[in-house]
């Protein structure tokens, strides 16, 4: 970036006008405002984007009983969250043992799609806990 | 909620800190009334022990207890409301707002289009005056911007839009097409994230002085308007254009960022390159006579003022060996010229061979390697080479070299891993400084395509 010496002058606090022994004259011959200052009214544009349309999703029936069903236990990756589910299923061995959980890892980042986990849920299980980090 | 969708109920688990994000998410994914069960935060540093009284206990936020809830969420009988399909509109306000200057700013400020400095109002004016540095029609979509990409909605934006927030951020239209430029790629300043992102954009290319960048003394600091208004804008078009900066619902940044303000926006020092070493936007295939723009993301930034007894860079090194942050696998070196020119008497006739040089010989402090290398860890204790022989080193510097680019956990090892080091050289040559950080490339765009 270059900077011009008349410009250099004025950022250190010396007036380049005073230097060029040109008067500072103040303007007399200013307008009256038409409306009182800080009053007059201004229309300014939203700058919001566009959102998308949200589809609304039905939710899943509910099963009637856990009882000897099938509950995937799924890690979002997040740290803890294997340890946490972990501590689920032996709630479930101790609790309701007729219930069978199995773990699992979802694959990628946690708002990855698996295809391959969704295919297995939908073969072998019956509901799904999924808990997310941290 | 893929899974509800194929028809199986479940209980998604979270945190309290992610209330208002879990909620959002689930209602502009379709199901605003998702049963979501939540847990005390954070959950990472409990005990086994202590995990398992977490369940005995009771949702923090519903004061029910825990575990039932989670059965009922998947047993209990779903409500009229749950099963209920449409679609619903979003509200973004009405188009124009009217007020007294005042009025105005207490409005923007208020509903958080703003990063809370004063802004241009953005009147039709204005905005047709920004719209003049472009030769891009108003109504163009230009793409779209999401706080998360997969996990948060995208939104959509026009030429239009943009110029509205360039005129907010203060500023010119000969700066649109940089602000067009950075908008296209995508990339959010401001993304959701608990870690509190940093991010950094770089100019190359003519554009620099045609619109007088600062890339002199102060370079990063608040002395030009194009470094200024351009960074800002950014910021303020990531909130109104991408919904992202909404503190508990689009962002979590724990502590935040002080760089959001301005994005390190940057521009290379081009003509004062040591002989041979080429402008950044050239090492990633663009012409040196294009404008580009190019995005880093990270988080921070050590500036450096040291006068060593030993050559910059191997300084340098020995900093990259020690550096660490939430990153620890890639970093960024802004270099003052004189350290640049230092480096190429001492051999270094490209930036290349100056980050490979320190991806090579780099190492890793023992302390840092075993806190991310939990299974070499194991293997280390059952007598594993190298591992073994590693453990014996202490906290000394293990011979792991952290920056290179070793594609995703699970990918098979490239044979020619390339350096994640990049070189960026700027500054005015009042001394020999330079600063360091986890920031690690992201994209470039042409800017000459928004003229």
């Amino acid at each position: 970036m270059k900077i011009n010496r008349r410009k250099l002058l004025s950022l250190i606090g010396l007036s380049p006008a005073v230097l060029a022994g040109t008067p500072a004259v103040a303007d007399d011959k200013k307008k009256k405002p038409a409306v009182v200052r800080g009053q007059e009214k201004f229309e300014t544009l939203n700058p919001k984007g566009m959102p998308p349309a949200v589809q609304l999703v039905p939710m899943a029936p509910r099963l009637d009983t856990l009882d000897g069903k099938t509950v995937f236990l799924v890690s979002d990756g997040f740290a803890g969250a294997d340890r946490f589910l972990a501590q689920i299923a032996i709630w479930f061995q101790k609790n309701m043992p007729s219930v069978k959980t199995v773990y699992r890892l979802k694959a990628g980042a946690y708002f990855d799609d698996d295809p391959k986990l969704m295919a297995e849920i939908k073969a072998s299980g019956n509901a799904m806990i999924m808990a997310y980090g941290h | 909620m893929q899974v509800e969708k194929m028809g199986f109920p479940t209980a998604p688990l979270v945190t309290i800190a992610f209330v208002g994000l879990a909620k959002s998410n689930a209602a502009s994914r379709g199901m605003p009334l998702e049963r979501i069960c939540f847990l005390p935060h954070p959950m990472t540093n409990k005990s086994d022990e202590e995990m398992y009284k977490v369940l005995e206990g009771n949702d923090p936020i519903s004061n029910k207890p825990l575990m039932p809830e989670i059965i009922a969420a998947l047993t209990q009988p779903l409500t009229a409301d749950e099963k209920k399909t449409g679609t619903i509109s979003p509200d973004i306000g009405p188009p124009t707002y009217v007020g007294t200057q005042d009025e105005l700013q207490r409005l923007y400020c208020d509903n958080n289009l703003t990063d809370y400095m004063p802004i241009i109002l953005p009147t039709e004016e204005k905005v047709e005056a920004m719209l003049k540095g472009t030769s891009h029609k108003p109504d163009e979509v230009i793409g779209k911007l999401s706080a998360a990409q997969g996990a948060l909605p995208s939104w959509t934006f026009t030429v239009r839009h943009v110029a509205i927030n360039a005129v907010m951020a203060g500023a010119s239209p000969e700066y649109f097409p940089v602000i067009l430029a950075i908008s296209a790629t995508g990339q959010p300043a401001l993304f959701s994230s608990t870690s509190s992102f940093s991010r950094m954009v770089l100019l190359n290319g003519p554009i620099s002085d045609q619109i007088k960048m600062n890339y002199g003394i102060g370079a990063m600091g608040p002395f030009a308007e194009p470094n200024a208004t351009i960074g800002r804008a950014w910021t303020i078009l990531s909130k109104n254009l991408g919904g992202c900066g909404v503190p508990g619902l689009t962002y979590l940044g724990t502590l935040g960022s002080n760089f959001n303000y301005n994005n390190l926006c940057i521009a290379e020092t081009e003509n004062r390159l040591p002989d041979g070493w080429k402008p950044f936007h050239v090492q990633k295939g663009f012409k040196p006579d294009e404008s580009v723009v190019s995005i880093f993301n990270g988080w921070s930034l050590n500036n450096v003022a040291w006068f060593p007894n030993m050559p910059y860079h191997e300084l340098i090194k020995n900093w990259l060996t020690h550096f660490f942050s939430f990153g620890t696998t890639a970093a960024t070196l802004l270099l003052d010229p004189t350290i640049a020119r230092e480096a190429k008497e001492k051999g270094f006739n490209s930036k290349e061979e100056l980050s490979d040089y320190w991806s090579k010989n780099s190492k890793t402090p023992g302390w840092l390697y075993w806190d991310t290398h939990q299974k070499e860890l194991k293997q280390a204790q059952e007598g594993v080479e190298p591992y073994a022989s590693y453990l014996k080193m202490g906290d000394g510097e293990i011979p792991f070299q952290r920056f290179y680019r070793r594609g995703r956990p699970g990918a098979p090892p490239d044979p020619n891993p390339k350096s994640s080091i990049e070189v960026i050289v700027m500054g005015g040559e009042t001394n020999t400084y330079w600063a360091g950080g986890d920031f690690s490339y992201v994209t470039s765009a042409s800017i000459d395509k928004w003229r």
